[in-house]
């Protein structure tokens, strides 16, 4: 049964990740092409398309060579190796082919040079932060209660503690009682909810990629950015409500209040899973990278600014812009927001988050063997 | 739908500040802009043009200073009303324009060259506000 779902799980997670990454170039703004401002011209020539076609090829058999991988290799109670094994291989194999579609993409960069920056003046349209930061709120609010209560029953936990439950809910796995062990997770609710509507608040401020095209690109900008930034809010909300309830039920179940944990948390686990997966898709192909396939019919205007200058883009996917003040400006290569390299207190601000998550995984890592 | 109102051309010679001051400065005197109406924020100027937040702020203080934008701590940026740029600073631009003049003047220039210096001063004003 288990290797039934974990089967069926490689292969909507290949099927995604793969398909996106295979898929992108359908997505992408007109004018880019794998990480490099050509214009929309060129981004149409032959050479374009011939580097657009190696790119389907070779992403066709990365596809392939994870599946198959994913499947031989299979997996371990506890450790969906072969799960893991094909992602590395996606993201690896992928990786390696975008960096050959870069180079060869440079060579149809225009001579470099500022590109013309543009903004509106009129008719100034304010993101609505209401929601981002009712998430804000909440998460924060539920994260505190669940550290409140957990601490309040540590004392009457009994050692060891369960750490890990089967699909049933029943706990399959227990580790010594400790600190980490059981803190974990409470702390883990309130850095993720806090981390995943901090980002939805900061993407609906986040740089917009304009064209020199009368206000075209700025509506669709300002709807793919508005939709980007709910839909990273709800995920917040349903992680953070999932994080919270795990760790409420784990508790009961370590003090014996309950025996299992209950179904529902599944359910909105597999909820997470359908909503990242199918809102993803849902904002690829309704909106397009940025909004793009909004603007279309404007589509041939010249990009400004951020994301036509080849110049502060390292890769094609890291902006180094210590000049704006921007924190989070639209992906070159990639779907949604990236960080400004070159803004120091944003740097700082996620590689804090990053640490905390990252010291979160270690620790829990280390508390349960 | 919104026009383009603010180009910044960072290969031109003339400085990013004044850019944005000069751009504002036609939108409101050409009436596209009327006294109250909102302009945005330096942050989203600044991020939307990739400059530096102090260059919007310059500039916004530019056109503070000329009258065209009142600056209003939590309610932002407006366009100054008539009021702000009427009267006392009225009579001090008329002060140094007539100052200007008498420059001119002196360096010998007839009254008639003065006018047509003027015309043309005017036309090129009305020239950047269609262009904008």
């Amino acid at each position: 049964m288990e290797r039934t779902i974990l089967n069926m799980y490689l292969l909507v997670e290949v099927a995604t990740i793969g398909g996106f990454m295979l898929l992108y170039p359908r997505i992408a703004r007109k004018g880019l092409l794998f990480g490099v401002y050509v214009g929309a011209e060129r981004s149409q020539s032959e050479e374009a398309r011939a580097i657009t076609r190696a790119w389907y090829r070779g992403g066709i058999a990365t596809i392939a060579l994870a599946l198959a991988v994913g499947w031989l290799l299979g997996s371990r109670p506890g450790f969906p190796v072969g799960t893991f094994a094909s992602t590395l291989l996606l993201l690896a194999s992928f990786s390696v082919l975008y960096l050959r579609a870069y180079r060869r993409a440079q060579r149809l960069a225009p001579p470099p040079g500022p590109p013309l920056a543009v903004a509106a003046i009129d008719a100034v349209p304010e993101p609505n932060l209401a929601l981002p930061w009712a998430v804000l709120l909440a998460s924060a609010v539920a994260g505190v209660c669940v550290i409140v209560y957990t601490v309040n029953r540590f004392d009457a936990m009994p050692d060891p503690v369960p750490t890990h439950f089967g699909i049933s809910g029943q706990p399959d796995g227990w580790s010594k009682k400790s600190v980490g062990a059981v803190m974990v997770l409470p702390i883990m609710t309130l850095v993720m909810g806090v981390t995943l509507s901090g980002v939805a608040l900061l993407t609906a401020k986040a740089k917009r990629g304009l064209r020199l095209d009368g206000g075209a690109s700025l509506v669709a900008q300002n709807r793919y950015r508005s939709a980007m930034s709910r839909y990273l809010a709800i995920l917040g909300l349903l992680v953070t409500t999932m994080l919270a309830s795990l760790s409420v039920t784990s508790v009961q179940v370590a003090l014996g209040q309950r025996r299992t944990l209950p179904g529902a948390i599944m359910l909105v686990g597999l909820a997470i899973f359908l909503f990242a997966m199918l809102g993803a898709a849902w904002l690829a192909i309704r909106y397009g990278q940025g909004g793009s396939r909004l603007e279309n019919p404007q589509g041939d205007a010249p990009l400004t600014d951020g994301l036509a200058d080849n110049r502060l883009w390292k890769l094609g996917v890291f902006y180094v812009n210590p000049e704006d003040p921007s924190w989070l400006v639209e992906h070159r290569f990639g779907f949604g927001y990236t960080l400004n390299f070159g803004n120091p207190r944003a740097v700082a601000t996620f590689a804090a988050f990053l640490a905390a998550l990252l010291g979160l995984a270690a620790w829990a890592i280390v508390s349960s063997t | 739908m919104a026009r383009w109102n603010v180009v910044v051309d960072r290969s031109s010679g003339e400085p990013v500040y004044a850019q944005i001051a000069r751009q504002v400065r036609a939108r409101i005197a050409g009436g596209d802009l009327k006294p109250g109406a909102p302009l945005p924020s330096v942050r989203t100027l600044a991020t939307d043009l990739g400059v530096n937040l102090n260059t919007v702020a310059r500039a916004y203080r530019q056109l503070e200073d000329g009258g065209f934008v009142a600056i209003a701590g939590r309610s932002g940026v407006r366009v100054a009303p008539p009021a702000s740029a009427a009267a006392a600073k009225r009579n001090d631009l008329r002060e140094r324009l007539r100052d200007a003049l008498a420059h001119l003047r002196q360096a010998g220039l007839a009254p008639k060259e003065l006018e047509r210096i003027a015309s043309k001063e005017i036309a090129a004003l009305a020239r950047d506000e269609e262009g904008r």
